[in-house]
């Protein structure tokens, strides 16, 4: 199979395609083929990698123009995959000949600014994360475990999910006209406090999301539920913050 | 130069939680060669044991805890392990973990491997990634320093004393040094050192190889733990959790072979009797074609497995195309854990002043020849927050030897030079195969004299090669290949004090299986195996293991 990659050194300069070829087999996956190239063809080629099992976030690319994770994707399932029907939008649709039945198209994520080859500066991403104030407050005094009940703890799980690969963020349209917006992982993580039983007050959480770089910026176009690899689905946290500002209006 | 009060090195659970801790009282930074979100404590799935229950107590807790152990604990190290648990839990669940519940709304807990209680905390399986997140969110909250994407080169000891460290940033290739009045090391394990293994591809012991490197000995290296149930192929972990809701283990004969092997506790034995039990089915040929055997959970029904399971469930849904809702999963042993590690006193100190450890990078010891499944995540909050304070009470003078660190930046700096502008990019790959093959091979499940004196001297070898080898990226940004040349030398270090240990231990413990000695024999190995590093050479020794209210028994389950 082969492999047709973005390349770009000095921080994002001079990019341009290069391709490699790769014997695949059953079971490989696309950052299986990534570590393949750099030990047999190029050791220059940089990615990042920890858990190799979809838990860590950190081989978030676009491959094929689907934002993914590279260790969850399988080479030989690509060809076959339905495409996820995303919205397409600059970042997604780069000019370039893409022979999609015999080629793997790798390139890194969109809307976050490339540091060399398939690795991007995730600062943005995460001071996204930050600005929805993402802690508790832990009360030391505290010296009984809280209660909830099952089904009050089953309304956030879906957003603890996130896993940060930022997928989301690099799929999102709205992300990419609009460099301020705090992106669908971010809110996500924000619902994920939000519908907490644990916490009491959740007017002031509720005011940093509240701003037009927050939730109201999204247009629900949902590429972030397609793209994401563990089911968080931002748009609907997003619908419910939304929601949420909706009846403290009144 | 950078200069701080306590360096933390390592970003996962017990290198956040020191930090957390050691911030409290001065300045601090964390140094991780990834984002610390993606460190491996976030991959653990099934749980975190604290006696929390009125009817459970935290000297059963301890009990379990040894006898799992198989004696090679320290009690006082257990001690403190099992009564600070409740406490570290409640303190997560403070810091927002949202830990499985049960129907009237408290922490749920289920039964692992080896214990005589359900006593483990969950987050469905998923339970690192919530411990992780909540951890990371509190450093957020609290402004910690973090250098993510930093990796330490070496340690750098001035007189008697730890004083600092050089560290490669990875995005820009710069090389520098971090002055420090006390160092936590937190790099977790050493499992990529084998060729079938749970752990990340970051898991190379890096710090136990630097630790030692810099004097400080490593303890219990043998004691390498496998895993009964990884997934076939990927040998991705398939939590102990599958088994603990109730998952059974067959043979291509159908058979739930582990009544065979532990009649009592079947498949919820500890660990290295499942994993033995496991690779003896293969071995004489009663497992599937391809080398594994089948967990089955679809008699838990879809629910269940839903609820209960979901991690596992994507798991074998991504990786091996398996809905376990309607399927028994493949499995096969892999390396999991690495009970050794670097030697620390119960307040984490090593061999040398001003260098701590905590998590599974150290041996303290609480997980003897065999760590229990939900010890590791809580010995790696309770002995975090421990060296974190422990590392904040040791400030002395200011450390006024800049000259050392700076000798050592220059030093590394030429190294890293030298290496790189090879012409093959297959070398560094090539060892690090071999390396791997051979350390599955020799020192694996089941140990025997002939093979691994043939696997050292294979070692050594590897070793030799790896002195002349050379990197072909010759750039300074983002050098992954530089990354792996270290982690390389690293790993063959640890895989050295492995082997030697395993070698000298004439005796079966825990995960340590010799099918030439199959008895445990406490006259001459009641004992902790000590390496240290003198003039480049390895050198092992025996101390003695700190019993204390649980007598030294026959380990029967």
């Amino acid at each position: 199979m082969k492999f047709n990659i973005l390349r770009s050194s000095r921080r994002g300069q001079s990019g341009h395609y290069e391709t490699y070829e790769v014997p695949t087999g059953p079971g490989m996956t696309v950052l299986d083929a990534l570590f393949k190239i750099q030990e047999t063809h190029d050791g220059s080629l940089a990615f990042r990698y920890s858990c190799r099992g979809a838990v860590c976030g950190s081989c978030a690319m676009t491959i094929n123009r689907e934002p993914r994770l590279a260790c969850r994707t399988q080479v030989e399932g690509l060809t076959r995959m339905k495409p996820m029907g995303l919205s397409l939008f600059k970042g997604l649709e780069k000019a370039v000949d893409w022979d999609w039945a015999n080629e793997i198209l790798i390139e890194p994520l969109p809307n976050l600014p490339v540091t060399k080859d398939l690795v991007v500066d995730q600062t943005k991403f995460f001071e996204a994360y930050r600005k929805i104030k993402p802690w508790f407050e832990p009360n030391e005094s505290e010296t009984a475990f809280s209660k909830v009940m099952p089904d009050q703890a089953e309304r956030i799980d879906r957003y603890l999910n996130c896993i940060l690969c930022a997928a989301c963020f690099g799929a999102c349209p709205v992300c990419d006209k609009d460099p301020d917006y705090l992106g669908p992982a971010a809110l996500a993580v924000s619902e994920r406090f939000l519908a907490d039983v644990r916490i009491p007050d959740k007017e002031k959480r509720l005011e940093l999301v509240a701003d037009k770089e927050a939730a109201p910026a999204c247009e629900f176009i949902y590429n972030c539920v397609k793209v994401c690899p563990k089911g968080v689905a931002p748009a609907l946290a997003i619908r419910s913050i939304r929601d949420s500002l909706e009846t403290a209006r009144h | 130069m950078y200069e701080f009060d306590v360096v933390v090195v390592g970003g996962g659970l017990a290198g956040l939680r020191a930090a957390l801790e050691a911030q409290k009282t001065t300045e601090v930074a964390l140094i991780s060669k990834v984002h610390p979100i993606r460190s491996h404590s976030g991959a653990a799935q099934g749980g975190i044991n604290a006696a929390i229950s009125s009817t459970d107590s935290w000297e059963a807790h301890a009990f379990d805890t040894v006898k799992g152990c198989d004696y090679l604990a320290d009690q006082d190290a257990v001690e403190i392990l099992c009564k600070e648990a409740p406490d570290r839990i409640l303190e997560m669940d403070r810091f927002g973990v949202m830990f499985s519940r049960t129907p009237e709304g408290g922490i749920a807990q289920r039964p692992f491997g080896g214990a005589g209680y359900p006593r483990t905390c969950y987050a469905a399986d998923k339970t690192g990634h919530n411990l992780l997140h909540g951890l990371y969110q509190q450093a957020v909250k609290t402004g910690l320093r973090i250098f993510e994407e930093w990796l330490v080169l070496r340690l750098v000891v001035g007189s008697r004393k730890a004083i600092g460290l050089i560290a490669y940033h990875i995005p820009t290739g710069e090389i520098v040094p971090f002055r420090a009045e006390s160092i936590v090391i937190a790099t977790g394990g050493y499992g990529r050192i084998y060729s079938k293994s749970t752990n990340a591809l970051i898991n190379t012991g890096d710090g136990a190889a630097m630790a030692l490197q810099a004097g400080a000995p490593l303890m219990d290296m043998e004691f390498v733990q496998f895993h009964p149930t990884t997934l076939m192929g990927t040998n991705i972990l398939i939590s102990e959790a599958a088994r603990g809701e109730g998952g059974f283990l067959h043979n291509r004969k159908g058979e739930r072979f582990m009544a065979k092997y532990a009649k009592d506790a079947m498949e919820l034995a500890p660990r290295d009797i499942v994993a033995r039990a496991t690779q003896t089915e293969i071995d004489e040929g009663r497992g599937f074609e391809g080398g594994y055997v089948e967990l089955a959970l679809s008699h838990l029904g879809a629910e269940r497995i839903r609820s209960r399971l979901p991690g596992i469930r994507d798991i074998s849904i991504d990786f091996a195309g398996i809905d376990p809702i309607d399927a028994s999963i493949p499995v096969q042993p892999g390396q999991h854990y690495s009970m050794g590690g670097i030697a620390v006193d119960i307040a984490c100190r090593t061999g040398v002043w001003g260098l701590l450890s905590a998590g599974e990078s150290a041996c303290v010891s609480v997980h003897g020849a065999n760590r229990l499944g939900g010890n590791s995540l809580l010995e790696t909050l309770v002995f975090g927050k421990i060296a974190g304070k422990t590392a904040s009470e040791m400030k002395l003078q200011r450390g006024q030897e800049d000259q050392p660190l700076t000798a050592a930046m220059k030093e590394e700096q030429r190294r890293i030079e030298s290496i790189m502008g090879g012409k093959d990019p297959s070398s560094v790959p090539s060892v690090r195969t071999q390396l791997k093959e051979l350390m599955t091979r020799s020192f694996g499940i089941f140990r025997e004299s002939q093979t691994m004196k043939l696997g050292l001297e294979r070692l050594r070898k590897l070793s030799a090669l790896y002195k002349g080898i050379s990197v072909s990226d010759t750039e300074k940004d983002f050098n992954q290949a530089v990354v792996r040349y270290n982690e390389l030398g690293n790993m063959l270090v640890v895989a050295h004090a492995v082997a030697i240990g395993a070698l000298a231990r004439e005796e079966s413990r825990g995960s340590h299986f010799r099918t030439d000695f199959p008895k445990r024999d406490d006259s001459r190995f009641l004992r902790h195996s000590v390496t240290s590093m003198v003039d480049g050479e390895l050198n092992l020794s025996y101390a003695p293991v700190r019993l204390g209210r649980f007598p030294v028994k026959e380990r029967v389950y």
